[in-house]
């Protein structure tokens, strides 16, 4: 029996993976060089994070959570360093913290003092870094009552009791309002645990594949805004007037989504020919 | 937990913040549980001389090098366990991640065929959200990025509400189980 | 020369030399990706060690123990030092205890967290006057997931054409999910490659 001839519609459905990894990186590579500067829509929940931060008086205190993972530091970082550029901008006191033990703290401490740096701010003063603690519920409801009933030292072993903005800020009572920059299912645990029970305000940034469900949240008025991965850091960026890493990013991003759209586009009609083709004639209803 | 939740009282919330202590002490010493089983697991395979035991040898190296920095000089910022961290650990941990993007094209590529109406629906959806994040989007249809909003925040946002109360509702009965023993699996029965 | 040596070229080489061996994989499975692997497991269970001496034992146990007298931690001590009976196995049993503990303060916690700050605020949301179009489709598609999702009784009849009208929901917050994944996916990318490329090599500014 013969072989069936390979088309171009089978060939379609079959390329070879190394020639798309080439392509990918290729779309990835030439924004670095020839950078596109699309235009940025903003979209009303990255407005919204914007403006809930923008109404905070001067000299008000924020809890800034760096709850994310070392390997989703493109999105968050980014993210975390936007609203954080806000915040001193606003000259607002920053309490951060993480609940995440693998590298949160030490993230937290280098995007809080080269941030800090920038904008003059003390340590101490204007910013403090109480590290991690385990147990991300036990922290949330502790520091409900006190924030040094869970940490007594900050992140560099200093007694909280030693730090002015520490002495000032005792528990939620205190604070003003919380951004959360999350990766994870912390999104769920600071609205249910602190929003709900404390009332404190706040707002999160989060990875695209959480944004999704932290939308509902927004909808129903937990969450005063949302930022969903690099575009909404792009987003805050855009709105900071501060364009950065998330910015220069979209442009790969745009020409990626492209590529993998083309990609799924070939396969699924090379997929319908083949298919119409493989079911034979129509039969003679004769 | 529950008492500390609906009650007040000087009494109940020392109670209340002491358990919650507790409980952050106790999970911090379970962290380690893991650190314990790869190490002996390792350790045997170096005494053992297996196939690739020079692997386990670089691995008890480098978890003997960053414990002892970590134990002996601290976590803080500008000790030799955060430069580390800082320089190696987390770049190496999002280039795992980012190889993601390569695998993620890929089986889109392959898997993602429009065999039926619902898986239809999925692709044309995914295409147009896809189109509607990107700044070329606004060149294709500058209501593009509304709609994408539209489908993101009316019917995304209400299956997604149905999955959390579902789910919900699921953690909840599953403490109720927990209290009254019905739930024994967390110690090993 | 001094330059050279403080240059990122130089500084930031070990972080490179990481991320290019663990990209070789995407060629195929190498010993310079399998080193580099090890390497990453060594730290991380080494970082742990750390982190729990430091933050934990240090901070959270010892300091409020030794200089404030608080020697009612040596209990939460003892139960943590409990957990590791599991690798002998005559006191085995006795990690029952702690974990009992923690079990038992999670569920406590999650049962009013689930209930009063997921559920009350998430049903309040959806039950709204059904003036607007996008609150009769929030509701609609909220009842018909909730349906396709329950499992105690066939789908068949209206309950079928119910739970069949939840499924196309689904589709479509399932594919506004997968592009979100694939957005996710690419930035991870595009942040590595921004460092090889801007950090390290300084093609670009």
């Amino acid at each position: 029996m013969s072989k069936p001839r390979t088309t171009i519609w089978d060939r379609l459905q079959h390329i070879d993976r190394r020639v798309l990894y080439t392509l990918i990186f290729v779309s990835v590579i030439v924004p670095v060089f020839l950078p596109l500067s699309l235009p940025t829509a903003v979209s009303p929940e990255s407005q919204a994070f914007f403006d809930a931060v923008d109404a905070l008086p001067a000299g008000g205190n924020v809890m800034f959570a760096f709850d994310f993972w070392p390997s989703t530091t493109a999105e968050t970082e980014p993210l975390a360093v936007a609203t954080l550029r806000h915040c001193f901008q606003k000259d607002l006191h920053v309490i951060g913290l993480s609940n995440v033990g693998m590298g949160g703290p030490s993230i937290a401490d280098r995007i809080l003092h080269d941030i800090g740096d920038e904008y003059g701010k003390r340590y101490g003063e204007d910013y403090i870094n109480l590290g991690y603690k385990a147990g991300y519920q036990a922290v949330l409801l502790g520091m409900a009552t006190g924030i040094g009933n869970i940490f007594p030292t900050d992140h560099n072993g200093t007694r909280l009791d030693a730090l002015p903005l520490a002495r000032r800020v005792t528990s939620y009572d205190s604070i003003q309002f919380v951004v959360v920059i999350t990766d994870n299912i912390m999104v769920d645990y600071w609205i249910s645990l602190v929003n709900a029970q404390s009332g404190v305000p706040m707002a999160a940034g989060v990875t695209a594949v959480v944004a999704p469900k932290a939308l509902s949240y927004v909808q129903s008025g937990q969450y005063k805004g949302l930022l969903g991965g690099m575009k909404g850091a792009a987003e805050y960026e855009h709105l900071l007037n501060s364009p950065d890493k998330a910015s220069r990013g979209m442009d790969s991003q745009s020409l990626i989504h492209l590529l993998i759209i083309a990609f799924v586009a070939m396969g699924n009609l090379g997929y319908v020919v083949t298919r119409r083709r493989d079911a034979g004639p129509p039969r003679d209803r004769g | 937990m529950i008492v500390g939740f609906f009650l007040r009282g000087k009494q109940v919330e020392a109670v209340y913040n002491e358990g919650l202590l507790w409980q952050s002490i106790i999970t911090g010493f379970s962290l380690v549980m893991g650190v314990v089983s790869i190490v002996r697991v390792h350790w045997r395979k170096l005494t053992a001389r297996n196939d690739g035991a020079w692997y386990s040898a670089v691995l008890l190296l480098c978890f003997v090098v960053m414990a002892g920095f970590g134990v002996l000089q601290g976590t803080g910022r500008g000790t030799r366990y955060d430069a580390i961290f800082n320089s190696i650990q987390a770049p190496m941990m999002s280039t795992m991640f980012s190889m993601l993007a390569f695998f993620i094209a890929s089986a889109a590529y392959r898997a993602f065929r429009a065999r039926t109406v619902p898986s239809l629906i999925l692709l044309v959806t995914a295409v147009i959200v896809m189109l509607g994040r990107i700044p070329m989007g606004q060149f294709i249809s500058d209501d593009l990025p509304t709609w994408v909003n539209w489908i993101m925040t009316v019917p995304n946002v209400a299956v997604q509400r149905g999955i959390l109360i579902g789910a919900a509702l699921g953690g909840a009965s599953m403490s109720l189980r927990i209290f009254v023993g019905i739930e024994r699996t967390y110690l090993g029965q | 020369m001094s330059e050279l040596f403080s240059s990122p070229l130089v500084t930031l080489l070990p972080t490179a030399f990481f991320t290019l061996a663990l990209y070789s994989f995407l060629y195929r499975d190498n010993p310079l990706f399998r080193f580099a692997e090890h390497v990453f497991a060594g730290l991380t269970a080494g970082y742990y060690v750390g982190l729990v001496f430091d933050s934990i034992l240090v901070d959270q146990w010892w300091v409020p123990l030794s200089q404030d007298h608080k020697w009612i931690l040596l209990i939460p001590g003892v139960m943590g030092l409990m957990l590791f009976a599991r690798f002998v196995p005559r006191i085995g049993w006795t990690m029952r205890i702690p974990l009992a503990f923690v079990i038992g303060g999670t569920a406590g916690i999650e049962l009013v967290r689930q209930l009063h700050g997921i559920i009350l605020p998430q049903v309040s949301s959806t039950i709204l006057p059904l003036t607007t179009f996008n609150a009769v489709i929030m509701i609609i598609g909220v009842l018909c997931t909730l349906i396709y999702f329950f499992f105690s009784k066939p789908h068949t009849g209206a309950l079928g054409w119910i739970a069949s009208a939840g499924t196309g929901f689904i589709m479509v917050a399932f594919g506004a999910h997968f592009g979100y994944t694939v957005m996710a996916r690419v930035s991870l990318l595009i942040g590595r490659i921004q460092f090889l490329f801007i950090d390290w090599l300084r093609l670009s500014s």
